[in-house]
């Protein structure tokens, strides 16, 4: 767009450009291109002073063993469920807050929605001590419960904000008419506001879903039972335990990356407007 | 309960009323609705965020073990502690977050906008780049920190191979002095997207024809990024240079996970890190809880210089 206009200078632009989008290309994609090609090889053909670009064959061996010798089934199940009902959860009350903020006017609306934004700008080290006091009084330490309840609580605030201003982009026309024609209230917002808001109530699953799937901190402090460890914590743990086997670390890398990767995929026009909105935090 | 059937009917009756009426004479007033369905959204913030910060502040004026009932209010004895006395740790951490949140927010729009620049321009393959560039930064941290290990790791890494082959010797990332630099390119190699992303949103809004204009006065690419490009850009790139030192300054799993806070953790013991530290190592909570609040107290005058910025946007944009 901003190129230069005589041809042998657009060429040599072009060339620059190639060379610079190929640069950045193998910095961001070669580290994860390693972990792959270092999970898939034999082992010995990890640990060796010069690298092997190109393993003998490639094997499953490092999953099987992630898999059968350690209780990684276990972390990503509890993972599964912790950010699955995080994610459900955040979808329902955000979308109740949203409506009843575009929607609806009374006293104190304007407060309460620029309060809840302003605790955007909280990080999770800050709330934590506090957070673990209030947790082990209530009784739920070791509980998913307690997790559940931070994840949530961490994401409310700006997919509600997000969710607002797509909702205040839909006509309240819309709504009227459908029930004139004799819809109630909930089936009119079941049927047409949250369809159209739809790519908004993905990038707010989405945005949900990885701060539950990655989160090391209130996982680390709330849960100590190793059945009950989500996916960070109980990986960090087995990186700790013992020597290093290297493979494995990176099977399960790569296991843990996937269900972010095919998220991401599969939402990214979404989630790049939803980032220009604001709604990614980290 | 024995009327239970009586009473469905008289609700469905009362329904069918109150469908009948027209949107705005309905007899529960709109606004009740409205704070009945934000009811749901607000407890839950106002118990688990909001509740929280205030008890923290609360907590900081006290003895607190983590596990032992034991509190004795001490009133502000943790702020003069750390303030006047606690050089090696608190000052120390605040010095160490500041290097960290400058050198890698640095770092992160360097990269950030010379990667949007590229991908706002035409080239074979662009949609996949632009989809691999912002890859790292789904990437979740504890993945980041173990591939970065193995990625960088003295013996065996590829990276260390990398410069020993081209003659320019490793560094050897992850011992003492050299963890302080390897911590900020990690973070930059994680979070730069973050940075990219707002930025070609806004280059893609820059009208054309002022390239147009600048390349018949005879700018040169230079010229025109300074001249055309960086003035465009430079209010967004304001909010996001907030937001990433807001960011950094709290960071603490990756800073964590690579360290563990003892050993070379030492040398990236951030303000994060030793309130960690000080909480569920030191099992002081009071002391912990007031490193949150001064945390807090710090944070404060960024969000609310943000938050001004917010608001102004959304009142304008939408």
């Amino acid at each position: 767009m901003s190129g230069p206009t005589s041809a042998p200078r657009r060429l040599a632009f072009a060339l620059w450009i190639h060379g610079a989008a190929a640069l950045l290309a193998l910095f961001c994609g070669f580290p994860l291109l390693w972990m792959l090609i270092t999970s898939l090889k034999p082992d010995p053909e990890i640990l060796t002073a010069e690298p092997v670009f190109w393993p003998s064959r490639l094997q499953l061996d490092a999953y099987l063993r992630l898999f059968e010798q350690t209780n990684f089934a276990v972390y990503f199940v509890n993972s599964v469920k912790v950010a699955g009902a995080a994610t459900l959860l955040t979808i329902l009350v955000a979308t109740l807050a949203a409506y009843a903020v575009t929607r609806f006017r009374f006293p104190g609306r304007e407060l309460v929605a620029g309060t809840m934004l302003f605790t955007y700008m909280f990080a999770p080290i800050m709330i934590v001590v506090p957070f673990y006091i209030m947790v082990r009084s209530a009784g739920l330490m070791n509980t998913h419960t307690g997790l559940v309840l931070s994840y949530t609580s961490f994401s409310l605030p700006f997919s509600m904000w997000l969710l607002r201003s797509f909702f205040r982009s839909i006509p309240l026309e819309l709504e009227e008419a459908a029930m004139i024609d004799g819809a109630s209230r909930p089936q009119a917002v079941a049927r047409i506001v949250v369809p159209l808001a739809l790519p908004g109530v993905i990038a707010v699953s989405i945005f949900t879903f990885i701060v539950a799937w990655n989160d090391y901190l209130f996982a680390r402090v709330l849960i100590s039972s190793d059945r009950l460890k989500t996916l960070p914590v109980g990986m960090s743990d087995l990186y700790n335990a013992t020597v290093t086997d290297w493979g494995m670390m990176m099977a399960g890398g790569v296991v843990i990356t996937i269900p972010a990767l095919v998220f991401f995929v599969l939402v990214q026009r979404w989630l790049i407007a939803g980032w220009g909105a604001g709604a990614v935090k980290g | 309960m024995a009327s239970a059937p009586g009473i469905a009917a008289a609700e469905r009756a009362a329904s069918a009323a109150w469908r009948d009426r027209p949107l705005r004479e309905r007899r529960v007033p709109e606004w009740a609705w409205g704070v009945l369905l934000l009811v749901p959204a607000f407890a839950l913030v106002a118990a688990l965020i909001l509740y929280p910060v205030v008890y923290s502040f609360w907590l900081s004026l006290h003895n607190k073990h983590a596990y032992l009932p034991v509190q004795t209010f001490v009133g502000l004895d943790h702020f003069v502690f750390f303030l006047t006395r606690d050089f090696d740790g608190f000052w120390r951490s605040l010095w160490l977050g500041t290097i960290y949140a400058v050198g890698s927010v640095a770092l992160q729009t360097v990269v950030g906008v010379a990667a949007a620049l590229v991908l706002n321009e035409t080239f074979f393959g662009r949609t996949f780049v632009r989809g691999l560039l912002l890859f790292p930064y789904m990437v979740p941290i504890i993945v980041v920190v173990i591939l970065m290990r193995w990625v960088l790791n003295d013996s065996y890494g590829v990276v260390p191979w990398l410069l020993r082959t081209v003659g320019l010797g490793a560094p050897g990332f992850f011992t003492g002095e050299m963890m302080m630099l390897t911590l900020i390119l990690i973070s930059t190699w994680t979070f730069f997207p973050f940075v990219l992303i707002g930025v070609l949103a806004r280059l893609q809004t820059i009208d054309p024809e002022l390239y147009a204009a600048a390349a018949i006065d005879g700018a040169g690419p230079i010229r025109r990024f300074l001249h055309v490009t960086l003035p465009q850009i430079a209010g967004v790139l304001f909010v996001l240079v907030l937001l990433r030192v807001m960011f950094m300054f709290t960071k603490f799993d990756i800073i964590w996970l690579l360290t563990g806070g003892g050993g070379v953790g030492w040398f990236v013991r951030t303000l994060p890190v030793y309130t960690f530290m000080k909480t569920f190592q030191e099992l002081q909570v009071g002391a912990g809880a007031c490193l949150s609040v001064i945390m807090f107290l710090l944070l404060s005058g960024f969000a609310v210089l943000y938050f001004k910025i917010f608001k102004a946007r959304a009142e304008e944009g939408q």
